[in-house]
């Protein structure tokens, strides 16, 4: 995702992102040889059979699921919705922000930077815990391409009922503690600030305000 | 294809003909980004996938039944909790992983904190994303909020068990 405040530092997201993909990659090597010295090649060819037939199934959802995320990130601008989720919003605030977390799509890389984005536009730290919490347990876009798919209808509609009121807590706890964070905490905001900045000194111009 | 799948398709489309009513631009742009994303994930899940299924080789027979089986109560819920944080990796190694601890005999309420644990707790996201993004202190304010929620899933689901018949315990 080019958008959002981590967006500048592109040399360190590419790194993260490679490393990420080698480091599952080691995994899995190091899990195959594994199977394949304790159990046999056998189970090597049923691990990988489990997998085709896995892919099958998930592929349609992803396929689905990626479109219907890059859509949403074209119709929704993620800012209109943190008027509603204010340090002042009460329980209402903390409602707004799981219903936003789970229609929020994507993985970590969307929205984290959506939880600064929403953080400047004026949520506080309860709206944005549930906003959190709610994305990553009862993401719709997640439900539907994952769990749904692969755990079925029964097992998905009893984990999210049991999930549903999770982020509301989470949030009301938040605004309890007295842990204050702000989006200047945040390393992702650094050298980033979209907004009312005044404008930096150029080299040898003005004074350090 | 399953009703789910299907849905998820009308629900795509239906919001790709959206865009196209806000003009082509947008709707070439949807397509551009899913087309980037689908170059990002594919490549992370087509390793991902074969890894879920030789960890599942891996654990032994009577593991999950043992441990994390329908009736090792709040004990198993915890030890599921906890076990969830640690899980590495995405959806796409975290359902498979769950699948083949049910089809082992893991209770589904075990299972329910399993999964609560790792979208809560997890360990992976938690480092790789959040720590770089929003800071040390964030994650403070919500571990401390958040971090006995997965137990409590666990026991709402112990509750809310007998209504679903269509859950099968080993």
């Amino acid at each position: 995702m080019p958008a959002g405040p981590g967006g500048r530092s592109l040399p360190p997201r590419m790194l993260r992102r490679n490393a990420t993909f080698l480091v599952i990659a080691a995994l899995t090597l190091s899990a195959a040889t594994a199977v394949w010295q304790l159990r046999g090649q056998a189970a090597v060819v049923h691990a990988l059979l489990a997998t085709w037939d896995l892919l099958v199934v998930v592929l349609p959802s992803i396929l689905a699921g990626l479109l219907l995320s890059a859509a949403l990130r074209q119709l929704v601008p993620p800012g209109a919705l943190a008027r509603w989720m204010g340090a002042e919003s009460g329980l209402r605030g903390l409602l707004v922000a799981t219903a936003a977390g789970m229609v929020m799509p994507g993985g970590p890389m969307a929205a984290f930077p959506v939880v600064l984005v929403l953080a400047q536009a004026g949520a506080d730290r309860g709206a944005l815990i549930a906003f959190v919490l709610a994305w990553s347990l009862n993401g719709f876009q997640r439900i539907l391409v994952w769990e749904l798919p692969i755990l079925g209808p029964d097992f998905a509609l009893l984990r999210l009922l049991c999930g549903l009121v999770l982020p509301l807590l989470a949030g009301q706890a938040a605004r309890w503690l007295p842990i204050r964070w702000t989006p200047a905490d945040a390393p992702g905001l650094q050298g980033t600030r979209p907004g009312p900045t005044p404008p930096e000194p150029g080299p040898g111009g003005g004074m350090p305000r | 294809m399953s009703l789910g799948v299907v849905a998820l398709w009308v629900v795509a489309l239906v919001a790709l003909g959206l865009c196209f009513r806000h003009g082509g631009g947008k709707a070439r742009r949807a397509g551009q980004d899913a087309g980037q994303a689908l170059a990002k994930v594919l490549p992370v899940l087509l390793m991902a996938l074969p890894m879920a299924a030789f960890v599942a080789e891996l654990i032994p027979a009577g593991w999950a039944e043992r441990w994390l089986g329908p009736d090792s109560g709040l004990a198993g819920i915890g030890l599921a909790s906890l076990a969830g944080g640690l899980m590495p990796g995405g959806p796409f190694v975290a359902f498979p992983l769950v699948l083949g601890f049910l089809k082992a005999g893991a209770g589904p309420s075990q299972m329910v904190a399993l999964i609560s644990g790792w979208a809560i707790l997890g360990l992976h996201r938690t480092l790789a994303w959040e720590l770089p993004i929003l800071g040390g202190r964030f994650i403070l304010l919500r571990l401390t909020a958040s971090f006995a929620l997965p137990l409590l899933a666990g026991l709402l689901a112990e509750l809310l068990l007998p209504l679903f018949p269509g859950i099968p315990l080993r």
